[in-house]
């Protein structure tokens, strides 16, 4: 991507947030702290403390209603937090969104457009109202976006008669409008065929390759695998587990896959000495967390298993999501019996 | 869109603004009213409405007898070979109903429609801060109400010289007024009206800032008119009249008097501004405080 | 947030200024306003001012209210916000105009000629002066839309009969008056407590009338101005040319002009008084067949923009086909000299009216008016 593109300052923005009082060095684009939010009865988001570093791709990811687009609304100044502070930007929200959004390009809870205007027309409203929009070049930056998305072709049909990928890259092109600082694309591949899901992802790393920084949430682990620098993940409005993909699939790789042909016979060995064990297609997986690899080896040779192999397992985001938000499934159950409304207690 | 350069945006320029320019805006939101399908079927109907209403007066002129003794029907009996008060005529034939609608209409699209398909968030997050997201819209409203009674006066003026003739305008009073007097009368009625539709407008755009649905506006709005009209009919309660808005609509016909009595037209309008100052509070309060 | 708070005390501020506004529009003009300070005037002083002022050039708008619960001749049922609007040149010419909703009467006496203009019918009545200059007799409309005249009148008819007082000072159209309260001599036999007029300190002529009954807070009738200005108008309000298409019909000028009032009630009757002062009778005689028409037909006028044949407080629309069968349900039957009738009685005032068509009506008791109705021939 070309280095015209106006690019965040990482230095000035650094000096915009207060004295940082938490553990990570990296300056970040929007951080959440105690976040909460409550519609009548219902708790929707709680205790989110949320950091998207600069430069980052963080991936919010979350079963649907796990509270990621109400914690993207918050983040963005649509709704007013029950309690905890928004920064983005250097800006509180939501009294800061006059400064802070010019800079943010979102697309959220889907594209809101008009079906009796053109996809074109649409662009151009949403166009006039941005802040930093110069008016001559208006036309030029719809026409870009257009083709950035691949609507092009279509610019001049009503939105009406648009397909589901359609809007959806409409919605993107109007976050694509101008050069931003952050971007954030609410389950962006929605009702995307798969070619529509690569192209998508192209956008993301576009954006990534220049420099800016992408919040991009969805439920579907395989995006956000594919994508996604940093990883945050949700369940039931609470944030159980955050950081760089990286490290955070390190984190998950506690297991060993033996291969051996008496998988009964090793199973119970193992369990017999307290190492959680299961059979899978492939073989027996040991979790690690209360073991470690010589032992279990060591167990089995003891017990006269035959082992074709061990190996340490690489599990994808996909287990690791399973195992967070199963565990926290189970906990919340627990929590649910002792407890008729945990989420709503109040953190002190 | 991988085989796109991905340098295409790159010399898109960008200014350091903290909003976007007042007139972009406002030009963007009239011309996104007047794209909208019904904002143009309501307009041609109110175009249409003074030409309909020249050919049956111009039909019946002669055999109108005072069957029914109203405001309207004490106009009607002026309209024939009278052109120049058909435009007095067909403003408040829809004064009682037809233009409030109209109003309370592009209120409930401005915010409760927005809302509906998602387009007033684009606006919030463009970001269009809530107080001037409302004023944008109260401007759009207010706008095309005018155009919305202005196209009616001027269709109406055209189709009273065309169809009834007349030469200048036979007033209440008896007198005849130059044209250039008479077009001063239709241009003030088409501003007093205005003004009694902004209001009504104020109040649905109140209504619309607490919905997402457009119907809902609608169905408050009528619902408010006939029950004001109701209770402007009940002579017990003539305490109240002053307060209700319906209560002067019809008055307007004090325009056609000479002299102008000013005094009843003053306080419609000025009961009109009280409730569009208390439409647009209240507009602002819950626009402010609701979530995007 | 701070901003948040400003734009929501904004709102706050918009509404009540908003509430506060449509408050102002209910609220009675003046009310609660201390009465003018004005110079002290004895009754004699004022009773004199009164009855010699010239009425001067004005413009003004005049309300009527009526709570005798019965239209009274030629005074709108109830003007309702709707107020008549009065101009004059102080020389003799008028202009008096009476809107009704979408429709509006007006008379206007340019020296020469009576005019009416009848909006609803879109017809113009002429009415030239008579030989000796003046108009013969005013349309029944203009009369009650002339408080001042009618105070004067109404002084001068009952002052002899009166104690007359100067209660304290007030404002009626926005002017500090003197309030000249008339109260019946106790030999008066009369339902009346007073009859009230308000005159300007400034012009003397007398801006408000109010007959108050016994027993009653409210007036009984009131007519005033609620705006009045004196100071010269322009000529052209009192010229009238008949617009083209209007229908003009002239009248003799010798004929009794009764304009466009109500004819069913009030035309052709034969009126007379009987006694004077406090307990004067107003007797007629209605021509017999009246009293046994069908309504329908009782008003030739049925379709026309007057308002006293409506009836809405007269009671004559409560399902009775002719006037005697409503007297029957409305009144008490009595008999004497005079023959069979009927006595309405109300708080103001009572009616007589026999089965042969003599009516006898004051501000006084029954036995009044049936002295009255022995009388009459």
């Amino acid at each position: 991507m070309s280095k015209d593109i106006a690019q965040p300052d990482s230095s000035t923005m650094l000096d915009d947030f207060p004295p940082r009082t938490d553990t990570s060095a990296d300056p970040v684009a929007a951080r959440t702290r105690g976040l909460r939010k409550v519609y009548g009865k219902t708790v929707a988001v709680d205790h989110v403390d949320l950091d998207v570093p600069v430069g980052a791709v963080l991936g919010m990811l979350g079963p649907n209603g796990s509270g990621k687009t109400t914690t993207i609304r918050m983040l963005l100044g649509l709704v007013t937090p029950t309690a905890g502070s928004v920064e983005l930007l250097g800006h509180l929200m939501p009294g800061g969104a006059n400064w802070a959004l010019p800079e943010v390009g979102a697309l959220v809870e889907g594209p809101g457009f008009h079906p009796f205007l053109s996809g074109r027309e649409n662009l151009f409203r949403c166009a006039a109202a941005e802040p930093r929009m110069v008016t001559s070049d208006i036309p030029r930056a719809v026409n870009d976006a257009l083709e950035r998305v691949g609507l092009a072709s279509a610019a001049g049909r009503r939105y009406r008669g648009y397909s589901l990928g359609m809007k959806q890259r409409l919605g993107l092109a109007a976050a694509l409008l101008l050069p931003r600082r952050l971007v954030v694309l609410d389950e962006p591949t929605n009702g995307l065929d798969p070619a529509g899901t690569r192209e998508v992802r192209a956008v993301i790393a576009d954006l990534h390759a220049a420099g800016t920084t992408v919040l991009v949430s969805s439920h579907l682990l395989a995006e956000v695998e594919a994508t996604c620098t940093h990883v945050a993940v949700m369940h039931r409005g609470s944030l159980v587990a955050q950081g760089e993909l990286r490290e955070l699939l390190e984190a998950g790789n506690a297991g060993l896959l033996v291969s051996t042909p008496d998988v009964p016979v090793a199973v119970d060995a193992l369990r017999d000495n307290r190492m959680p064990a299961r059979a899978t297609p492939d073989g027996v997986h040991v979790d690690l967390t209360t073991t470690t690899a010589p032992e279990v080896v060591a167990t089995l040779v003891r017990s006269g298993v035959a082992v074709h192999e061990v190996r340490r397992q690489r599990t994808g985001l996909e287990d690791l999501f399973a195992r967070l938000t199963e565990a926290e499934n189970t906990t919340a159950r627990l929590s649910d019996v002792a407890e008729p409304q945990p989420s709503t207690e109040d953190p002190t | 869109m991988t085989t796109v350069p991905t340098a295409a945006m790159s010399d898109v320029r960008t200014t350091t603004r903290a909003t976007a320019p007042l007139g972009r805006v406002l030009r963007s939101e009239l011309r996104f009213i007047l794209r909208r399908p019904r904002t143009l079927v309501a307009l041609a109907a109110l175009a249409f409405t003074p030409v309909i209403a020249g050919i049956s007066v111009a039909i019946a002129a002669g055999s109108m007898s005072g069957g029914r003794r109203d405001d309207i029907a004490g106009i009607a009996m002026l309209v024939a070979d009278n052109g120049l008060i058909l435009p007095i005529f067909v403003l408040l034939l829809a004064m009682p109903m037809m233009l409030p609608l109209c109003g309370a209409m592009w209120s409930a699209d401005a915010l409760a429609g927005e809302a509906s398909t998602g387009g007033l968030r684009n606006l919030l997050l463009a970001p269009v801060s809530r107080p001037r997201l409302l004023a944008v819209k109260a401007f759009g409203v207010a706008a095309v109400s005018l155009l919305a009674v202005t196209i009616m006066a001027v269709t109406a003026i055209l189709a009273g010289i065309v169809l009834l003739g007349g030469e200048g305008m036979l007033t209440l009073s008896g007198s005849t007024m130059s044209v250039p007097a008479s077009l001063g009368r239709i241009a003030l009625l088409t501003l007093l009206v205005t003004i009694q539709v902004w209001a009504v407008a104020a109040i649905a755009l109140a209504i619309s800032s607490t919905t997402d649905h457009p119907l809902i506006v609608l169905a408050a709005t009528t619902g408010g008119i006939v029950l004001f009209t109701v209770l402007g009919g009940i002579d017990t309660l003539s305490w109240l009249h002053p307060v209700l808005l319906t209560d002067g609509w019809l008055d307007m016909a004090d325009v056609v008097r000479d002299p102008l009595p000013a005094d009843g037209l003053v306080e419609n309008a000025f009961r009109a501004t009280c409730y569009i100052l208390i439409g647009y509070s209240l507009a602002l309060a819950r626009l402010t405080t609701r979530d995007g | 947030m701070e901003t948040k708070k400003t734009v929501l005390s904004f709102a706050a501020a918009g509404t009540v200024a908003g509430v506060a506004g449509l408050v102002l529009l209910a609220s009675p003009a003046g009310a609660g306003e201390a009465p003018p300070e004005l110079p002290a005037i004895s009754p004699d002083d004022l009773v004199e001012s009164v009855l010699n002022t010239e009425i001067p050039a004005l413009s003004g708008s005049v309300a009527l209210e009526n709570n005798l619960g019965l239209p009274l001749p030629g005074m709108p049922g109830s003007t309702d916000g709707a107020e008549i609007r009065v101009f004059t040149d102080g020389e003799g010419k008028h202009r008096v105009q009476l809107p009704d909703s979408g429709t509006e009467t007006t008379v206007i006496d340019d020296g020469k000629t009576v005019w009416v203009w009848n909006s609803s019918e879109r017809s113009v009545t002429k009415v030239p002066h008579g030989a000796d200059g003046k108009a013969h007799e005013k349309p029944l409309e203009s009369r009650f839309a002339d408080p001042a005249t009618a105070a004067r009148e109404l002084v001068d008819a009952m002052q002899k009969d009166s104690e007359v007082d100067v209660d304290g000072t007030a404002r009626v159209a926005d002017r500090p008056v003197y309030q000249l309260v008339l109260t019946p001599k106790p030999t008066e036999r009369t339902l009346l407590r007073e009859v009230r007029v308000s005159v300007d300190s400034e012009t003397r002529v007398p801006l408000q009338v109010e007959v108050l009954a016994n027993g009653q807070a409210e007036p009984a009738v009131k007519a005033g101005f609620t705006e009045f200005a004196d100071g010269p108008q322009d000529a052209s309000l009192f010229q009238f040319t008949p617009p083209e298409g209007a229908t003009v019909t002239e009248q003799d000028p010798n004929e009794e002009f009764r304009g466009q009032a109500p004819k069913d009630l009030f035309g052709d009757l034969d009126l007379n008084t009987y006694g004077e002062g406090w307990d004067t009778v107003l007797t007629a005689t209605i021509p017999n067949d009246m009293l046994t028409m069908p309504f329908d037909e009782a008003r030739p006028g049925g379709d026309r923009g007057d308002r006293g044949d409506r009836g809405e407080r007269g009671g004559f629309a409560n399902g009775s086909d002719n006037p005697l069968e409503l007297l029957g349900t409305l009144g008490k039957q009595v008999s004497g000299d005079f023959g069979t009738g009927y006595v309405i009685s109300a708080n103001v005032g009572t009616a007589l009216i026999t089965e042969d068509g003599k009516v006898a009506i004051g501000a006084v008791p029954e036995q009044v008016v049936i002295e009255a109705a022995e009388q009459m021939k």
